[in-house]
């Protein structure tokens, strides 16, 4: 009997690892689409703007790109040279400081002084990593910021302390939760039975007080606040159903007990016969129309797994075009005109899911933003599509929306080219079959930019871009009288 | 309980080992059908006799963002479809050559030139003129633009041009130029400087 037991362990063991090799086998050669999961990010919180940065894991521990970090708050100009990679970093009206790495190797310099990073220094298609641990540091010394860095929830506080909100709990005829932000605030908001939910994805909302309170209130029974991955969320817990209300433009929020449900018609009293038929009803308060603005949206192309164009082994057309747009958008800035970024990180956006965002947000002005190391300066294009006496007020046709604007575009575009003429630089205007610009419903030009000389890195130097971002913020700042303000 | 344990893992190890045995099986597969798919790309269009005539084509230029209009003569198969293919894989031999100032994939050719309706010619491609085509807006517009321009050039009926890529409609040629759209000949004219 005992010797059967023994066999039977025997073979049970022999199966069990016969099993997991043939289920690992079949999961490697069945599983053709695996789902990549969901990327980590850090979110950097500055005074400028608020971005998030891929962290990828390597070699066991969290890397952040250098460039990726530093660049939505000033010029970064990066130049892997062999295994040695040199950045300069100049904080918009600063002076420039510097860093320097080797791939694989863990000594450095960083503004001047050496520096330890406690792992080995990446240098992976010309893009360089730090681990994620110093990145407070980092960002200390050579962006001369003072940071406050949550390590859990990826959270990094730069130039500017996180924004403490407090709760007040006001029982008047009805309990209601206030809860008090600095600054505005605009979270998504959900709510389920019993819970009121906030999540804050670009403020730096942490709470004054402690995490978690409890109130000795029949209706609000609680609030908890949680940081993770990148995010803020509060939670507001009740015994009935609850509503949130902004006030103060946006710098509070009230929660309290949400209305009753208005009882089913079948039960609703009839009409009283005493009751005055003309009692006038109550009309809604009048909508402040909101202000027309103008605002450029500019549109880097490609991004996460599509890189676009391989300029050179090392360079990226989706890595060209960030940095672009984001000197484009400082340019405007600079002319007093508000841009947006589409994508503000290395993300993926599809063709249409581009287009349905810039529509959603009426624009004044698409800008597309491209990068190829064919033909020579800068290209700008319009849509190719034929112009249409559409009115622009109008439901447009989705795959020919830009037809209503064409004539706009092409005021847009020539006046960029004006501006590239004067700076001497060369340039050609086209119209291209080019998505999403046929789907915009707003005046869109693309711009693609190509190396001005034989020297195809040239086309990711600083002068260069800057160059052709002034030009395009000058182009689109002499044509701004001519372009319609929308209403948001 | 013991001998239970023993079948029920006995009966998964079968099941995992057949699961693997028809993974590999899928494996060879696919890769039967990719080498099918590549040796069908590469049709050889039947020879053509008679005599030569003459052919326009719009040679595309990276260095100046315009097509170039080029005369010359060839024998031409007779049936309609077959010459328009002929005519479009002269083109892109011009694109493959050395010294081309429009360099497009390696291997890049046309598998068929399907004429619908007398007005609208399908171009289908094959995979290396796609997968192999250097990205760019103007890059890619200007062999769109080559492609359709020279079609009605060459056969004045064609009004509308798609382009496929092996027998499937693709959303960009490289990233950028829209394939899902019928390029209308007169439209595309503006697309490019012509350059006699």
């Amino acid at each position: 009997m005992s010797l059967f037991r023994r066999t039977s362990r025997r073979y049970l063991v022999v199966l069990a690892v016969a099993a997991v090799i043939a289920t690992a086998f079949v999961q490697r050669h069945l599983v053709v689409h695996a789902q990549p999961s969901e990327p980590s990010q850090l979110t950097v919180y500055s005074p400028q703007t608020t971005y998030s940065v891929p962290v990828l894991e390597k070699n066991g521990q969290p890397y952040v790109g250098l460039v990726e970090l530093l660049e939505p708050l000033g010029t970064v100009d990066a130049r892997p040279d062999g295994k040695k990679y040199k950045l300069r970093y100049t904080p918009p009206g600063g002076k420039p400081r510097e860093a320097q790495f080797t791939e694989g190797k863990d000594k450095g310099k960083l503004a001047g002084n050496g520096y330890k990073l406690p792992g080995n220094f990446i240098l992976q298609s010309g893009r360089g990593y730090i681990p994620l641990a110093v990145v407070p540091d980092v960002m200390l010394r050579l962006a001369t910021l003072e940071v406050e860095y949550h390590p859990a929830s990826r959270r990094l506080f730069a130039g500017n302390p996180p924004e403490r909100f407090t709760l007040e709990l006001r029982k008047d005829t009805t309990s209601r939760l206030f809860i008090s932000f600095p600054a505005a605030v605009n979270p998504s908001i959900s709510t389920e039975a019993g819970h009121v939910h906030f999540t804050f994805r670009r403020e730096p909302v942490i709470p004054a007080g402690a995490d978690s309170v409890k109130f000795s209130d029949p209706l609000i029974t609680g609030a908890t606040f949680s940081e993770q991955a990148g995010v803020a969320e509060l939670d507001v817990l009740g015994t009935a159903p609850l509503m949130a209300n902004f006030a103060d433009g946006g710098k509070t929020i009230i929660v309290a007990a949400a209305p009753a449900p208005p009882p089913p018609v079948a039960q609703a009293p009839e009409p009283s016969a005493q009751a005055p038929s003309n009692v006038p009803v109550p009309a809604p308060p009048p909508q402040k129309p909101s202000t027309p603005r103008f605002l450029v949206l500019i549109d880097p192309a490609h991004g996460g797994t599509d890189v676009g164009a391989a300029i050179t082994p090392s360079l990226a057309e989706k890595d060209i075009v960030l940095a672009l747009a984001r000197r484009v958008q400082r340019e405007l800035a600079n002319r007093g005109i508000a841009a947006s970024l589409l994508r503000n990180s290395d993300v993926a956006l599809s063709l249409d899911q581009r287009a349905v965002a810039v529509n959603a947000a009426r624009p004044a002005l698409y800008v597309a933003l491209h990068a190829a190391n064919t033909g020579r300066g800068v290209h700008v294009f319009t849509s190719l599509l034929p112009a249409a006496n559409l009115s622009r007020q109008d439901f447009l046709p989705w795959d020919t929306a830009q037809s209503a604007f064409i004539d706009l575009s092409g005021s847009v575009a020539g006046s960029v080219a004006a501006e590239l003429e004067a700076r001497k630089m060369p340039y050609t205007t086209l119209v291209a079959p080019l998505r999403p610009l046929n789907n915009v419903a707003a005046p869109a030009i693309a711009i693609e930019i190509a190396p001005a000389t034989d020297k195809v890195e040239e086309i990711a130097s600083a002068s260069y871009e800057e160059q052709v971002a002034q030009s395009i913020a000058a182009g689109i700042a002499a044509i701004r009288g001519k372009l319609p303000e929308v209403r948001p | 309980m013991t001998r239970r344990i023993l079948l029920v893992f006995a009966a998964l190890v079968i099941i995992a080992i057949g699961l693997a045995f028809y993974a590999l099986q899928l494996r060879r597969k696919v890769a039967r059908d990719e080498q099918l798919a590549a040796q069908q790309q590469i049709a050889i269009a039947p020879p053509a006799n008679g005599p030569s005539t003459p052919v326009t084509l719009y040679v595309a230029s990276d260095n100046n963002g315009a097509l170039t209009k080029t005369e010359m003569n060839a024998v031409l198969p007779a049936e309609r479809s077959e010459r328009d293919r002929s005519i479009l894989r002269g083109l892109l031999e011009l694109y493959l050559q050395p010294q081309t100032s429009h360099p497009i994939g390696a291997g890049a050719d046309i598998r068929d030139v399907y004429v619908m309706g007398d007005d609208t010619a399908i171009v289908d491609t094959n995979s290396a003129f796609a997968d192999a085509h250097p990205s760019g807006v103007l890059a890619e517009e200007l062999t769109v633009a080559s492609i359709v321009t020279t079609l009605n050039a060459n056969d004045a009926r064609i009004a509308k041009v798609k382009i496929l890529v092996n027998g499937q409609e693709r959303e960009t040629l490289a990233g950028h130029a829209d394939l899902r759209r019928f390029y209308l000949a007169s439209n595309v004219g503006q697309a490019t400087k012509d350059v006699p």
